[in-house]
This record gives C-alpha cells, structure tokens and sequence, in this order.
C-alpha cells in the first residue's frame, strides 16, 4: 500500500515534468520574427527616447529625412537630395514622393516642417534638439524643405538622422497625439499594434512603405530580462532574432544561430570632474591615465570583445589612440605625475558607476580599481542604480564616473553638447577652453572629411593630453539570429532597419 | 545554573544540534581564516592570465572572470553574510524584544501602537522594504545590516510579546505587583526568564533567514557591492558564466547552503532542549 | 492555555490570540492599512531622483526651470506632499489606481493582468509545496528515527536552506543548455490564452517557490503527526479497533490540519512578495517585476497602488486563514 502512494507520487512527478518537456513551443510561422531583448521600451514618443530599446523599436515605426547605411554613410530616407548654400548658411532638401504615414494620410514638406519645429521647442524636451539648434527658420516649398542656419553647419545633415529626428504628422502634433496611450504613426515599414509593458511589443508590416512591404509580417520585441535567457529562447526556437551587449553571451551562441558582430560607437571613458579635488590636478589626472592598462581591461571586462578607443569613435573621424599620454600601461610614468602633483604617498577617489543593464560597467569598474591600486591610486566604487545614478550625473554630483555614452556617426553632435562653452551637457564634462570652441566652429564649417579632420584631431589631442577624461573601450554590438534569416545587415548605430528587407527563408 | 546546566545537558544529547554546531562552526572558522588574512589568497586580487579557471591545486574552487580565487571569496564572502547576520539579528532583537516586552507589559495604547507599527512593517514586501531602505540609506554593509533589522523587529516583537501577554495574567506575577514590587523587578526576575528560551530559538532561525536574505539582496544588486565578495553576489555573476564555468556558481551557492542547514539545526536543537514539553518527543 | 501566542516557527499569524470581533478585527486591519499607505509613501519620496529624470534621463539638462516645472504639474509632483498623499489616497478608495506616464495606461489596468500571474503562481507554488509538504512530512513521521525519517528531514532542511534565486539559476541554466527548453522564452500566456504553453511556463518557477513553502509545512506536518499520535483519542481509537489507516487519515491528519492551514495561511502571503526574484528570472510579468520596475521610472502612484494592493491581499489572507483556523480548532471562539 506504501509502494503504491508513492509510486503514485513518482507517476505524477513524472508527468509533470516529462510532459512539458516533450512539449517543444511550436515553430513560428516564417514570416514572424521575435526579437529578444533586455530592456522593455520606456515611451513612445520619438523625440524625446533616449533608452536604446525605445530608440530601436520606433526605429522601425517612423522614418527620417537621412538615413545612415552600410559602412556608416549618410543616405537618403525620406529626403532623396539635398544641397547646402554657397555660404553654407542654407541647407534645402528634396523629399520624397509617395511617402504615406500608417493612417494612410501622405507625408509632406508640411509634416517634415512641422515635426522639426516640435524638436526645436523646448517644451518638446526633444533629446536631439541642440544638435539642431543653429536652425533658424524653417520653410516648406512644395516637395522642398529649406532650412536656414545661424552659423555655417555641415555635420546637421547628419543630425538629422535617426528616431530622435522622427518625422511625425502635423495632424498629431497639432493634436498633440504624440506619445503617452497614442499609437505611434510614422512613416516606417512596421506599422505600430501594441505594447504590452515589461511584455513585448508588436509591429506588423506597413503594405504602403515606400520601399515595398517588408517580408518579414509580424515583429514581436518581446522583453526577457536576462540575456543568458534570450540565448535560451533562441536555442529552444521560441526566438528568432536577440539584442545582446554582454559579450559573454555572445561567445556562447553556438553554431546553430548567427553572430553579427559590429564595433559600437558607444565607448566607455573614465569621467572625471576637474572641479573637485584631486582630479582638479592635471597631473593626478595624467598618473591615472598611464596606470591603465586597456587591453586588461579589455580582456577581463569585455572578454576580449572590444577595441581601445580615443574620444571620437565616428569612423571617419577616429581618435588616434597611439597618440594620447602613455598609450600602454606605464607605472613609472605615473608615479613622476603622482610625484608631480605632490601626492607621492597615493592619491584616492570615488567612483560613481551605474549597476542597471549594464553588467560590463561595473566589471569595467571592478579590474580598473585593481589596476589603479598596483599605481597607488584607491579608486573606491558608488554603484547606484539608473534612477539615482541619472540626476546625480546631470548635476555633475561626483567626482568620477564610469560611463557608457552613446556615440554618433558625426564627432560634431557628439561632443558639442559636451565640450563647447555653451553645450547643454558642458557643466557635466566640467570643462571647455577658447580653443576647444574655435575648433568645434571649424568643424562644423566644413562638409568635407579632410578639412574636419584637423579640427577634430586637434579637439581629441586637447582633451587626452589634459586627461579631462579618461576614454577606455569601444565594445562590440551584438545581433544573434536564427540561420535561415536572410538579407539582415548589422549597423553600428544599433538600428534594426535592416529588417525593412530582410526574410526568413 | 541547574537550569542551565540542564539545557547545554539536552543540546548536547541532540544528534542534529550537534551537527548543527559543528557546520556553523567550520563556517565561523573559515570566516575567521579570512578575517585574519589568512586566506589562500586575497580574494579581491586579479590575476586576469588565470581567469576562469577550474578547480585545481592553486585555485581550490577555481577562479572567476578576473581571475579570482573562488575560495578565497567564498570565505570572504561568508565572513562578511555571518557580520551582517549577526548585527542586523543584534539590531532586531535588540529592539524587538525591549518593544515587545515593553508593550505586551504596560499594555493599553503604548501596545498598540507597538502592534500597529509592527503590523505595518509585517504586511510590507520585504524585499521591496529592503529595496527602498538600502536605496535611501546606502548599501554599506551597516546599511544592509540596518535594513535587514527592520524587516525582522516585528517577529521579534511578537515573540516575545506572546509569553509576557500570558504570564502577565498569573498569580504570582499578580501578586507580585499587590506586593508592590517595581516594574523593571517584576520584568527582569519574573518576565524576562520566560521569554528567554523562545528568543534563542528565535535568534538562531534570523540568523538563518537573514543569511538568505542578505545574500538576496546582494544578487539583485542591493546589498553587498562588487568588488566586495559576497556569496549572493557571486551567484549573480555566475548567472552568465554558469553554462561553461559551473564552479562560479556551485560553490557559493553550497556555502550559503550549509551555513543555513547548520543554523536551522542548531535552532531545531536549541528548541528541543529549551522546551521541556518537546523533550520526551524527540 | 487556548490564549496563548501561537508560535509556528516563529511567526505568530495576526492578532491570532485576540478573541476579539470580526467588526474591531476589520477596524485594526484598516488603521494597519492607512499605516502602510504613509509608509509606502513617505519611503518613495526618500528616493533620490524623481519621475522626471528617470523618464528623460541625461536630456534633463537641457530642461530650463520653467520646463520642469511645466513636466512636475503633468506628472502631478508639483503639489506639497501632503496634498499629493491625499490625492492619491483619496482616488485609491474610488478604485482609481492611478496613472502610469511611462506606459500611457491606467494603473488599475497594468495591475489586474500582473496580478492573475503573481496570484496564479502563488497559488500553484502553494498547492505544490503543501502536497510536497505534507507527503514527505507524513513519509518522515511514520517512523521517526528512521533512516527514512532521516532522508525526510534532510529533504526539508535543503528545501529551507537553497534560497529561490540559487535553484532558479540553476534550473534555467541546465534546462536551456542541455535540454534546450525554456518555455519562458515565449510570449507569456494567460491560462485562458493558452492552458498548457501557461502550465510549462509557470511550472518551474512555481516549483521553485513550492519548495520553499513545503520545508516548513513538511515540519510542521511531522511535528503535528508526531505530537497528536500520542493524544489519548487516538490511543483510544487503535485500542477499538479502527485500522492503522483510517487512523492516520480520519484523527491524525485531521487534528494536525490545524498548524499545517495556519502555515499555508502565512506562505502564501510571503510567496505574494516573495515572488519577485522568480519572476525577474523567469520573466514572469508579475506584480513583483511591476514594482521594481515602477520604482527604478519612479512611476510613484504605480509603486504605492501596487503596493497598497499587496498589503491588502497580505492581510486578507491572514484574516481568513485566522478564520478557518477558529472553525477547525473549537477551543478557539
């Protein structure tokens, strides 16, 4: 009677678990992608997105006037042609032609003017408004848009890319139907259907996209809060496509999913307040720049994923990092700067560093207190959540911050915001000088690469030989699909645009 | 001192007290050889050439992402849960046990407000209590400590309450107080004796549960902060590197195991040999 | 002594020994209630940041004052904080939850889906863990001292000793790595959606939670066994006669339901708040995860109306369990 109970017990227990585990979800139709991702999206107001899910779903949602494609070059979205006045004061751009939003209503030059001048207000509280800042006026003429600017600015067209340059309808905007319960309605190839928070949200395809519907009918980004588990989904079929930036998991994928594997803008530096002691001392600041050694850091943190980094991460501008103050790890070096700065018996700071999504940061954090200890140097660490970490770095409430910053095609919307006199982020990057200023005026006269180049290679050698910062890493950004997706391409921005033209055989 | 006596008598005769004791005592020792330094190697020490490492005869449980000896930061790790343990239980029974016995003794509105307060802290999800309390305070490991005891001073509260509301009610404490003996005479010869044995047992139970939940805090990122060793922590760092390094979470993870086994079973000996009622059962 | 406090490893369940009425039972629950309402209140506030910069982010340095203060009156922040606590408190017994900016919803809305999946995997967490529970408590008990006895116990203490977030790791770690199956995976389904994807989905984590409701039970399930073996009616009742079985069954079990209900009583309401790390694991979209979230975007009326939804489901559940406890046990009314 004993052995029956409890093989009844066993019978049961076997059930449950033998049964589910036959029990394989069922494959999904070819023409749905499931996108994995960590991050849940925050908001669906374009403008004002700065989370990088929110920045790559409505990425799919709603269209620009410039487009960023392979290899990082400025193309066509939903403006063809351009061309900038002689004087570079004046910038006039040809839309295009039979472009209709997802409520079939067509988009204008009204709609692209209309939608700029919503960024431009700063009640928008528009996250990309001042690298647009020097418009002036904005006039629409038939399919032309003309757009006057206070100062000669060629990188603007560059600026104009992306979700946070999102062409919306002037009926929306006149509606103020744009983000909190609206639906989002943009001239993208997915169209909007719903998002149900800290689940997924989902898109379907738009028939009238300009450039023919997109194979792919259903995308569902749906929010599975551990990469280690997106990797599990994916190897158990239940999804397609993964977001992954723990490099890590991406040495985990195995042969039977696809790796595409991009070098980032984003870069991680060393941020330092050069008001508050010690770091107000160049020297200390020089001796923390030659007791770092990256490639360790590299190899520890990012598991060997990512490449050493100056300040400019755009490809066509990139920083020489050979050039900087010790490029290689020289401890004797920064013990003549500790000695320099009269801090021979050691020197100690804290460290804020931000523990939400980010595991690397704190890893990062974890091998350069390490690092710095063998130079004398106490690097303690404040690991603080997003929400605390977000106004104490706007208020420029620490002494040193490890920080992640995203990166931009362009080092003029890159760094103006943070190191001219006037940037909106300057009492954050504590530091600007005259020639700083000069230099990013002469950057921004120019549209053509050779004669920028000077101006930003000047900026890059001020800043590192000032050690205002110190500028780490630049990590790898990671795709992970199944194998029969075709057609997809990787971008550095972390943009799925990609998948307008992409199918699953 | 019989009564004593009598007690250390029926612990002893307990096979899981024992064993019990003698797993909470490797656990102290190895958090001694920590605190003393005189672990293998220095658990925050990188040595990036030998990351990852299984176990072998340098690294005993291996080594992390950074190199680091798994020992040594389990060891490390356990010495920094057991402090935690112990101030955030001091803490909690300190405080608990006064407003307990205060409140069940004096009665009428100082009780209820001892309850009421009590009630509100008990209803309140403690990890989220914990969450909020840590995020205002900081996350030393005083504040972890600090939060942990907020969570736990209602039990506390309770448990001695319960005895002191019952003995309050019989005669010799009654006529006690028609004699006319003071109130802190009357709570420290006659109250307080009676809430000794359930507090113990309380005690060594905290212990266990604030183990679990410090180490909880600290894998959700709340507690103990990196590079610190901490046996939660651990275990959230091997969350990724468990596939291909499955030392990085194992052993961490048997260390908070056995500690808490060893605590409940003292507790579970301690209750036998304190109650007089249990002890023809077992 | 009927009165005295009920000490079950060392939680003695609400105001078990007031012998006190339902009506001034409710009246206490309700002033515990309000308690909760300024507490969780009070303690958001001490969080640094505010819902502002947590939706803008760094871009709120670009804000000028007139801006944010434009952003505090939409987000409702602009008020003293009394006049705050009592708008939403106010609006929280109309059974107007609130909004959450972040999502454009209700907070009644994203609360009444996130609640069926918390309460759902409580739910079958507690049934696993008591049928768990009292199986190996009553396996242990039918020969204490046993080697089986022996195994029973050492189930309980391991049950009681790895904390959730070790066996949720572990769990997914092997079963998606070597068995490649993680129904966790896909999109989470409603039981009324899709039973059986909903049954895979819950069934680990609720296993998870289980175990660590059937360490206590299967204790105080062979605790209670044990202790009521030795009354003088069962005695009575194997001196008549009545087989071994039915024994057990009929006066055994039935006089230790008592310890066993209170216990399941008090697990559940733990498993409500304790279900946090589960779900962050095994991406359930619980209340847990609705918390943490709305704390880190400082949505604070979704955090307080959450919270305040717990707290209500807490001490109702005890109440019950308080009432079903003085319908089994006579002594007590």
């Amino acid at each position: 009677m004993k052995k029956k109970k409890n093989l009844l017990i066993g019978a049961l227990v076997a059930t449950l678990i033998g049964g589910s585990l036959i029990a394989h979800p069922a494959k999904a139709a070819s023409t749905d992608l499931v996108i994995g991702s960590v991050l849940d999206i925050d908001k669906t107001d374009p403008h004002t997105a700065t989370n990088f899910a929110t920045v790559r779903a409505l990425g799919l949602v709603y269209g620009s006037l410039i487009e960023i494609g392979a290899r990082n070059a400025i193309k066509g979205g939903l403006a063809t042609s351009w061309i900038f006045s002689k004087d570079g004061m004046q910038l006039t751009l040809n839309l295009r032609q039979g472009v209709k939003f997802h409520d079939g209503t067509a988009f204008d030059a009204e709609d692209a003017k209309a939608s700029l001048e919503r960024i431009l207000d700063t009640k928008t509280g528009a996250a990309a408004r001042a690298n647009i800042a020097t418009i002036t006026s904005i006039t629409a003429k038939g399919r032309q848009l003309i757009l006057k600017l206070s100062v000669p600015n060629a990188p603007i067209l560059a600026a104009l890319e992306g979700v946070n340059m999102a062409m919306l309808s002037k009926e929306d905007i006149a509606a103020a139907k744009i983000g909190g319960s609206n639906k989002p309605n943009g001239t993208g190839p997915f169209k909007w259907e719903s998002w149900e928070p800290t689940q997924s949200v989902k898109l379907s395809s738009f028939s009238d996209y300009y450039m023919g519907e997109p194979k792919i009918k259903n995308v569902t980004i749906r929010v599975i809060p551990n990469e280690a588990s997106i990797l599990s989904a994916m190897n158990a079929g239940s999804v397609q496509f993964g977001i992954v930036t723990d490099p890590l998991i991406a040495k985990q994928v195995g042969k039977n999913l696809k790796t595409y594997r991009v070098p980032s803008l984003n870069y991680y530096a060393l941020q330092f307040n050069t008001k508050a002691a010690p770091l107000n001392d160049k020297n200390v600041r020089l001796a923390i720049q030659c007791a770092i050694n990256r490639d360790e850091l590299i190899q520890t943190a990012l598991f060997g994923e990512g490449k050493v980094t100056g300040p400019i991460t755009s490809p066509a501008y990139r920083s020489d990092s050979s050039a900087r103050p010790c490029p290689k790890q020289d401890l004797a070096k920064a013990k003549e700067y500790l000695t320099a700065a009269g801090k021979s018996s050691g020197v100690s700071f804290k460290t804020m560093v931000t523990s939400t999504g980010w595991a690397t940061s704190v890893a990062m954090a974890q091998n350069l207190k390490a690092q710095l200890a063998k130079a004398n140097i106490t690097m303690d660490l404040d690991i603080i959540e997003q929400g605390t970490y977000v106004p104490r770095w706007l208020s420029a409430d620490f002494v040193a911050t490890l920080a992640n910053n995203g990166g931009r095609i362009d080092p003029d919307t890159m760094y103006t915001r943070y190191f001219t006199s006037t940037g909106n982020l300057n009492k954050v990057a504590t530091y600007s000088s005259a020639t700083l200023d000069t230099n990013f005026l002469k950057g921004k006269a120019s549209g053509k690469v050779a004669v920028r180049k000077d101006a930003y290679a000047s900026i890059s050698k001020e800043l590192e030989d000032n050690a205002i910062w110190i500028w780490l890493a630049t990590p790898y950004e990671y795709r992970v699909s199944v194998k029969n997706l075709r057609n997809f391409s990787a971008l550095a921005n972390g943009s799925l645009l990609p998948l307008r033209s992409a199918s699953l055989r | 001192m019989k009564r004593e006596k009598n007690w250390v008598n029926y612990y002893l005769q307990s096979t899981s007290g024992i064993v019990g004791a003698v797993l909470v005592l490797i656990m102290i020792t190895l958090s001694l050889i920590s605190a003393f330094g005189l672990a293998p190697h220095d658990p925050l020490e990188q040595n990036p050439m030998d990351a990852l490492q299984g176990p072998n005869g340098t690294y005993w449980f291996g080594t992390d992402q950074f190199g680091r000896d798994i020992f040594s930061r389990s060891i490390d790790g356990m010495r920094r849960s057991l402090s935690v343990a112990l101030l955030s239980v001091g803490l909690a029974t300190l405080f608990g046990v006064t407003l307990g016995v205060v409140g069940g003794y004096l009665g009428r509105w100082i009780d209820n407000i001892v309850v009421r307060t009590s009630d509100v802290i008990f209803a309140f999800p403690a990890i989220l209590l914990a969450l909020a309390i840590v995020n205002s305070l900081g996350n030393s490991w005083i504040d972890t400590s600090v939060a942990i005891a907020i969570v736990y001073t209602p039990i506390f509260i309770r448990v001695a309450r319960g005895p002191v509301l019952s003995v309050k009610e019989m005669d010799y404490i009654k006529s006690a107080r028609v004699l006319g003996y003071s109130s802190p005479r009357i709570l420290g010869r006659h109250i307080m004796p009676n809430v000794f044995a359930p507090i113990v047992v309380q005690v060594a139970l905290s212990l266990s549960w604030a183990i679990l939940t410090e180490s909880g805090l600290s894998f959700l990122g709340l507690g103990t902060q990196p590079p610190d060793a901490s046996l939660g922590l651990m275990v959230s760092e091997a969350q990724a590197l468990a596939a291909f390094a499955w030392w990085s979470l194992a052993f961490p993870s048997i260390f908070i195991t056995i500690v808490v086994i060893g605590l409940n079973l003292v507790g579970d000996g301690l209750r036998d040999a304190l109650d007089p009622a249990r002890r023809s059962t077992s | 002594m009927p009165c005295a406090a009920k000490v079950v490893h060392g939680i003695t369940i609400f105001s078990i020994m007031k012998k006190s009425s339902l009506l001034s039972r409710l009246l206490s629950v309700t002033t515990t209630l309000f308690g909760i309402s300024i507490f969780v209140f009070l303690v958001l506030r001490v969080i640094p940041g505010d819902t502002i910069t947590s939706s803008l982010g760094i871009e709120t340095g670009a804000l000028n004052q007139e801006q944010i203060e434009s952003l505090r009156k939409y987000y409702g922040i602009d008020q003293p904080i009394i006049g705050q606590y009592f708008s939403w408190i106010s609006s929280f017994i109309q059974g107007d939850f609130g909004f959450s900016y972040s999502t454009g919803t209700p907070v009644l809305q994203l609360t009444k889906s996130a609640l069926l999946v918390t309460m759902e995997l409580a739910l079958l967490g507690t049934v696993l863990g008591v049928f768990l529970g009292i199986s190996v408590g009553m396996f242990s008990a039918r020969k204490p001292g046993s080697f089986r006895d022996f195994l029973g116990q050492f189930f309980g203490l391991l049950a009681l000793a790895i904390p959730g977030f070790v066996l949720s790791t572990t769990i997914v770690t092997v079963m998606a790595n070597k068995f490649q199956y993680f129904p966790n995976g896909n999109e989470y389904m409603s039981p009324v959606e899709d039973l059986w994807m909903n049954l895979q989905q819950m069934l680990f984590p609720s296993l998870v939670l289980g175990i660590a409701v059937a360490a206590p039970v299967m204790r105080t399930t062979r605790s209670a066994l044990l202790e009521t073996i030795d009354k003088d009616f069962v005695r009575t009742a194997i001196g008549k006669g009545v087989t071994a079985k039915a024994v057990r069954l009929n006066h055994v079990l039935r006089n230790s339901l008592i310890p066993i209900v209170t216990m399941t009583g008090i697990q559940f309401g733990y498993l409500l708040g304790g279900a946090v790390i589960v779900e962050k694991i095994f991406a359930l979209p619980g209340m847990g995860r609705q918390i943490l979230d709305a704390i880190n975007k400082r949505e604070y009326a979704t955090v307080q109306s959450s919270i305040m939804v717990f707290a209500i489901l807490f001490v109702t559940i005890n109440l019950i369990t308080d009432l079903i406890y003085r319908r089994i046990d006579p002594r007590i009314k």
